[in-house]
């Protein structure tokens, strides 16, 4: 009986490809999908990764994000350096075979090739034969899905200059995607960005956490704010009438700065504020990455503060640290000692760094799995708080930043849109400033106060030009204790040697 | 007379001929013959295993005792080849054969323990768990990626390789004392019978058969285990002194208890075994046995017992004048366990000037670090004792199994055979994990308060298998000829339940998984010609189908031929004293290997989010995602020539054989990379990259010396092997081996021109005193920095050439038994001292012991270290496995009845330079704390009547 031979799949949770899409709502669980690898590290359970290469944890995407734009800056540094790639990221001495890089890299290609599938799997022809009938919202999920896949090759865009192309024409298997320029991204991100645009809803309105317009307003505003950098042609122009879009898109700032990083930022006002939140669910959203690493990370290992942040007392031993020349933001002038963005506890800690020793350096509090309401996330191990992945904030700072770089507006509404954050830190107008005060060094360091530990601060620093050379050096920037200056070639990341080995497509950065 | 082996037992069955004539007889259960026989008529004494001997009558003695030899040769006459029997002369593929009399004695609690040491390219490690498993390895495994492990064969039925939950291995719910032989076929011409799993060669295991002679048999020992050695840690006076230096201001968290943890966690074990057999003719026509066997077995580690009870029945009737053989093998066993934590690692890392117990504590009265609120601190260690005796980790497991064997020879045409065999294997298991609330590793419930732990879980798996085949078997003149034809069908369910944690309320729901059935089905054929007894061909083949693969994949062709010639036979070699016998061999093979955990990566699947895995659109909505997807994945194809020599020389005393092989594994299941974005993961099974293993095994067998009362004969093996990835997936490394001391931590690589999983690591500098320099490395590549890309391959935990000997002395009475066994060229990561031995470890949350290797280092901090050849140590060994000492009573009170005491020691020394807890690991090579063996004091006796 050779037909004994095509067993059937047994498993409840796996279903073939050929079966699965029988409704409407088959294909919202598909699109859920690819919003879930922003999420999840996999489908199977907390310590399961669709990946492979690295810890399953730290190939979540947000928890890869936070490493390559946070942890190799001037705003944290992470204790333990046996984790494997770890000392590499914060030193900025990665090389090829760092495994933080393949987690991300990997990571991000995972949801291009979700995108792709789902594009594949919505086809007009294939939802007739399928008899689902209407495009109606499917048409409407596609557009999410390439919002999506933008999101991802800007990230590679940003981080590491060149990914391989893929689009839903090209059947999963082991195709050796052709090769795109940083340039040749920029197009692809912006085409799928304006291709979609139409087909979403307004800003700020539809389900909670799915892709509409003001997201992609946000992303098209980042990527002409760092053109530049892309494609060596600025763009400010349009960042600034893209950052304009998010602002008259609806949204609000929440009352308290705080209440963008709580368990409930999902339902306390932030919601509003937050233009793109990445969900995080102590019961839904179990993994190891997301806020669950930075909340627990943050508990100090002598303050053993995490039932303040709403985890277990010792959190996961003091992982993040902040290092001085981010501290001292805060705290060289005594008028942030008012700022309700100045979470940091500096007590019975010396400013300075010790890696290996969780008790020196500041830490901070700013991501809690409290809610606005002194209440606990649904679970001490996994937090609740959604990762704010873009902010209206920041949409602020960009028009302000666009506008001094020559692309229009207006300076008053520029010191508006500043002091707008000013007065909600400050509680009043006394930390506003003035006019002449606003100029780009003013900018980069409230960019930093404002919108530290959400992963935005490698890129702003390239933008500024000071995160290679030696014109700003932090703590165990390239390596010694006192920092030093890096080469220019490491403003972008490797390509890792897993990826080239396997795409014969793909060439190396140069001076890797 | 009486017929004894050489250990003076006495030897029932010996068949008793005389010479041109029709007179015989056999012995009885008790050795014992008598016949009537002429002045000067020749006695002929023939058993399986044992020279021939004979014996010319001199028309005088009224009673001729005969101690028979055994002969290395005609140990095996005949052999179990799958599918059927060869005789020994004919074999010319590289098969060993161990029977019952060359089992290993001793503590045998699991099957695999009988011939470790015993077959030169057979290795085999013991776990350290009362009735744990053990890495068994043929000539060191074929693979990498995939399964390593040979297929095991009982009684003709498969063995699913993985071992079902609850229970301690494969074998273990198997009693040792009913395996009658091991045949274990190394080399692909031998194996290739079963394609399609035998890549990593096949070890047939037969049990004992019923048989028409009365005999019955006790065997009752008694053993004790202790603990023969621990890891170095500083004591509690040497912690305080180095807590005094380094970290003065933590001096006052110490306390004033001087606790060896490691003591405290393990115990003398008691362990005893009793098997009853019987044999004889149920209602004095079928030949049948029953066997009972209790074994209780405590573990080192506190708490940690295996307890087995086995009932096993063989019916062996004939029907139809001798036409029809039945064998019916019937086996009952229960497997009662109680599991302990790897605790090693927290005794290791426990403060030891903190008590075990601590008045009013409220964790069962068990000391444990407190935070502020006086409740159990987080990351610290916990107390490993009360770990070990709040966690009631325990399962029970029943397992029947057993086959059907029909064997019918055709009345019309007695030289045609149909052999039928139905097979079956069904294991239920169940087990819990329970901790009381007074247990600081519970669930941490909302406000900080531990309570407890409660999940339970049941798991049924079943293996099927039948089998049908015809044997032709005819000599024409000097040509013999035996043809074998057949099918073979097997199928493995199992499904699995499981509470999940029921105390916490944000764990994943009970669930119910059902794995996909995995089913084999096979075509196979073999034809075995000889020409005057002197030319051996042998030739198989093999079609192979698995439910793993594409329909287009699925089937493929295991072919394999070989040769003999018996030199010997020759006419100018016949007469040689020097050369009795002398035969070479030559064979070439492929098989077949489809060990990939999921079964079916051909077709396009989806995976749906479990309970926990979902994602929220402001209401939750279960998530769907492609899974990774390979329609090519097929067969991984081993090829191997196998040239050998048997020989028995200088008048018979020493014989032995040689064997060269080279086995190349191709089209390797691997788990690599793939191009990001093209699938639904990074990396996933391929078939890609090949491997090389070359080796030469030799066996020794020697009769030192030969006399009535006075026998010693010792056996000494040798196995060399050299193995080499030569080719992987666009050359990319592929990294493996994850360590502690740090997350996600490796170090080891798959990469081409090393051994498979051989240490990866950096090259540490040394001052000119010779001690390492902290975080010091070479720069290997030149390029000015040390990154990823100096590390290096500095080792591997396989040995290079592995050795055992065996001495087994009579002499009247008493008989005298010791197994030494070495392997060289082993290297370990000490990843005990890499991730632990660094003075930064005493300051952390609770200040934590170290090993003492830190008083010689002085490291610091360990991401300095940790990836440093200097934790690659040389892990060379000889071991004395087993010695035994025997006496044994005869004839005190019927003739037959015999009682033999016994006492041994197992494991009871260990030569090496390793600086760890025991040089001998699993072929990972990575020491990260072990189950310690201990070392066992036995006593035994064994009764027959």
């Amino acid at each position: 009986c050779e037909s004994d031979l095509d067993v059937e799949i047994r498993d409840p949770n796996i279903t073939l490809g050929d079966q699965i899409f029988t409704s409407a709502e088959a294909y919202k669980q598909s699109l859920a999908g690819v919003y879930a690898n922003l999420s999840l590290s996999s489908l199977t359970g907390p310590g399961g990764s669709n990946i492979g290469g690295l810890d399953a944890g730290t190939g979540q995407y947000m928890r890869g994000l936070f490493n390559l734009q946070n942890l190799s800056t001037d705003e944290t540094i992470f204790t333990f350096e046996n984790d494997p790639g770890i000392r590499g990221v914060q030193r900025n001495s990665a090389s090829p075979e760092n495994v933080l890089l393949r987690g991300v890299y990997s990571r991000a290609m995972f949801s291009v090739s979700l995108s792709n599938e789902f594009l594949r799997q919505s086809t007009d022809e294939l939802l007739q034969s399928r008899g689902i009938g209407s495009l109606g919202d499917i048409q409407t999920y596609r557009a999410e899905v390439k919002v999506l896949k933008a999101l991802s090759y800007y990230h590679l865009m940003d981080m590491f200059g060149k990914a391989p192309f893929y689009d839903e024409t090209t059947e999963a298997g082991f195709t050796q995607g052709e090769e795109l320029s940083r340039p040749e991204l920029f197009d692809l991100v912006e085409g799928l960005l304006l291709n979609s645009l139409e087909d979403l809803p307004a800003g700020n309105s539809g389900e909670y956490g799915r892709i509409d317009q003001g997201v992609v307003h946000m992303i098209l505003a980042k990527i002409y704010l760092n053109a530049e950098v892309y494609t060596g042609t600025p763009r400010y122009t349009e960042a600034l009438s893209r950052s304009e879009a998010v602002i008259n898109s609806g949204y609000q700032l929440v009352n308290d700065y705080q209440f963008n990083f709580l368990a409930d930022n999902n339902s306390n006002g932030a919601q509003n504020e937050i233009i793109f939140p990445i969900a995080n669910d102590g019961q839904a959203t179990q993994n190891y990455g997301g806020t669950t690493i930075i909340i627990q990370g943050q508990v100090g290992a002598q303050e053993q503060n995490g039932e303040e942040l709403g985890v277990n007392p010792g959190g996961f031993g003091g992982l993040f640290r902040l290092r001085p020349q981010f501290s001292e933001k805060f705290t060289l002038n005594p008028l942030f000692e008012n700022d309700a963005r100045n979470l940091i506890i500096t007590e019975d800690r010396p400013i300075s760094l010790v890696v290996t020793d969780p008790n020196t350096g500041y830490i901070t509090t700013k991501y809690s799995n409290r809610t606005s309401t002194g209440g606990f996330g649904s679970d001490r191990t996994f937090t609740d708080a959604d990762f704010p992945m873009f902010r209206l904030a920041d949409a602020y700072l960009m028009y302000a930043e666009a506008h001094l770089r020559g692309g229009g507006g207006d300076l008053n509404t520029a010191l508006n849109y500043v002091n707008s954050l000013r007065e909600r830190a400050f509680g009043d107008t006394s930390g506003n400033i003035v006019s002449a005060q606003l100029d780009l060094n003013f900018l980069i360091d409230e960019r930093a106060r404002e919108l530290y530990w959400e992963s935005h601060r490698r890129q702003d620093l390239i933008r500024f030009g000071l995160y290679t050379g030696n014109q700003y050096v932090w703590m165990f920037k390239g390596g010694p204790s006192a920092g030093t200056s890096i080469d220019s070639f490491r403003a972008i990341y490797p390509i890792p040697s897993a990826s080239l080995a396997t795409n014969q497509n793909l060439t190396q950065n140069p001076g890797y | 007379g009486t017929v004894v082996d050489n250990s003076g037992m006495p030897i029932p069955g010996v068949n008793i001929a005389v010479k041109n004539t029709n007179k015989g007889t056999t012995t009885d259960f008790d050795g014992n013959y008598s016949i009537v026989l002429e002045n000067g008529e020749t006695l002929s004494f023939s058993y399986v295993g044992f020279r021939t001997k004979n014996i010319v009558f001199n028309g005088k003695n009224t009673s001729i005792e005969v101690s028979m030899v055994e002969d290395a040769e005609a140990l095996s006459e005949v052999v179990v080849v799958g599918y059927g029997n060869q005789t020994v002369k004919s074999i010319s593929g590289s098969v060993a054969s161990v029977t019952e009399k060359d089992f290993n004695k001793g503590n045998i609690v699991t099957s695999e323990s009988l011939i470790q040491g015993r077959v030169p390219g057979l290795s085999v490690t013991k776990g350290g768990g009362p009735g744990s498993g053990s890495e068994i390895r043929i000539r060191g495994g074929s693979s990498f990626n995939a399964n390593n492990s040979p297929l095991i064969v009982l009684d003709g039925l498969p063995l699913d390789n993985s071992v079902a939950d609850g229970t301690r291995s494969i074998l273990s719910t198997i009693n040792p004392n009913d395996i009658e032989s091991f045949s274990v076929l190394k080399d692909a011409s031998a194996a290739a019978i079963y394609g399609i799993r035998a890549s990593n060669g096949v070890i047939i295991i037969n049990t004992k058969k019923g048989r028409g002679e009365l005999s019955v048999s006790l065997d009752v020992q008694q053993n004790i285990t202790t603990i023969d050695n621990t890891v170095d840690v500083l004591s509690a006076g040497q912690f305080r002194t180095l807590i005094a230096e380094n970290f003065p201001g933590r001096l006052g968290e110490l306390g004033s208890a001087n606790t060896n943890w490691q003591n405290e966690i393990y115990r003398d074990a008691k362990s005893s075994d009793i098997n009853l057999s019987a044999r004889g003719a149920l209602f004095g026509k079928i030949p049948s046995r029953l066997s009972l066997n209790r074994s209780d077995q405590q573990g080192l580690r506190q708490t940690s017992k295996f307890d087995r009870t086995t009932a096993s029945l063989s019916l062996n009737p004939r029907l139809f004048d001798d036409h029809l053989k039945v064998g019916l093998n019937a086996n009952y066993s229960n497997e009662d366990n109680r599991f302990a934590d790897g605790v090693e690692g927290n005794a290791i890392t426990f403060d030891p000037t903190q008590p075990v117990r601590s008045p009013g504590s409220p964790y069962g009265g068990f000391f444990e670090f407190l935070d502020n609120d006086g409740s159990a601190a987080s990351n610290v260690p916990r107390n490993p004792v009360s770990q070990l005796l709040q966690t009631r980790n325990i399962s029970n497991a029943d397992r029947l199994f057993g086959n059907l064997n029909l064997d019918y020879k055709f009345h019309f045409l007695p030289e045609l055979r149909l052999v039928t065999n139905l097979g079956y294997d069904r294991t239920d298991s169940g087990g819990s994990l329970t901790r009381p609330g007074t247990s600081a590793l519970g669930v941490n419930a909302e406000q900080g308060e531990f309570i407890g732990n409660e999940s339970r879980y049941e798991q049924t798996r079943t293996n099927t298998s039948a089998d049908s085949y015809f044997i032709y078997e005819n000599d024409f003149n000097d040509f013999g000829l035996k043809l074998t034809a057949g099918y073979s069908y097997q199928k493995f369910e199992s499904e699995r339940f499981t509470t999940n944690e029921i105390l916490d309320p944000n764990a994943q729901e009970p669930r119910t998984t059902v794995a996909d059935d995995v089913v084999l089905i096979g075509y196979f054929g073999r034809a075995n010609f000889s020409f005057q007894d002197k030319y051996f061909v042998n030739a198989s083949i093999r079609r192979d189908g698995v439910s793993k693969f594409s329909p287009e994949n699925r089937f493929e062709y295991f072919p394999s031929v070989s040769g003999a010639w018996i030199l010997t036979e020759e006419d100018f070699l016949e007469d040689s004293n020097l050369i009795n016998s002398l035969k070479v061999r030559a064979g070439w093979g492929q098989l077949g290997q489809q060990e990939v955990p999921s079964t079916s990566d051909y077709l396009r699947r989806y995976q749906t989010g479990l309970s926990n895995q979902q994602y929220n659109f402001g209401n939750t909505i279960v998530p769907f995602q492609p899974l990774y997807t390979n329609p090519d994945i097929r067969w991984e194809i081993l090829t191997e020539i196998n040239l050998g020599v048997d020989f028995e020389l200088f008048n018979n005393r020493l014989s032995g054989s040689v064997d060269v092989f080279e086995r190349t594994a191709d089209d390797l299941l691997s788990n690599v990379p793939v191009p990001d974005g093209a699938n639904f993961s990074n990396q996933g099974f391929q078939n890609i990259g090949e491997f090389v293993s070359k080796g030469i095994e030799v066996n020794l067998d020697y009769n030192v010396i030969r006399r009535d009362d006075l026998n010693w004969n010792v056996n000494y093996n040798f196995t060399a092997i050299d193995r080499e990835i030569t080719n992987l997936a666009f050359g990319q490394d592929i990294f493996v081996g994850g360590i502690t001391g740090g997350t996600g931590n490796t170090i080891q690589v798959q990469r081409e021109g090393a051994w498979p999983n051989s240490f990866f690591t950096y090259a540490q500098l040394y001052d000119q005193a010779g001690q390492p320099i902290e975080g010091a490395y070479a720069d290997l590549n030149g390029d000015g920095t040390v990154d990823d890309r100096d590390r290096y391959v500095s080792g591997n935990g396989q040995a290079d050439v592995l050795m055992g000997f065996q001495s087994n002395f009579t002499y009247k009475n008493f008989d005298f038994n010791f197994n030494l066994r070495a392997s060289f060229g082993n290297d370990i990561y000490n990843n005990v001292n890499s991730s632990r031995a660094q003075l930064g470890n005493l300051n952390l949350v609770s200040p934590n012991n170290l090993p003492v290797q830190v008083l010689e280092t002085g490291f610091a901090r360990t991401p300095d270290v940790i990836l440093s050849d200097f934790f690659v140590e040389d892990a060379s060994f000889l071991r004395m496995d087993n010695i035994t000492l025997g006496y044994t009573l005869r004839g005190f009170n019927r003739e037959s009845t015999s009682l033999r005491f016994w006492m041994g020691l197992q494991n009871a020394f260990v030569i090496t330079d390793y600086s760890g807890v025991d040089p001998e690991l699993n072929i990972s090579g990575i020491d990260n704390t072990i189950y310690p063996r201990g070392r066992t004091y036995l006593l035994g006796v064994n009764y027959n009547f």
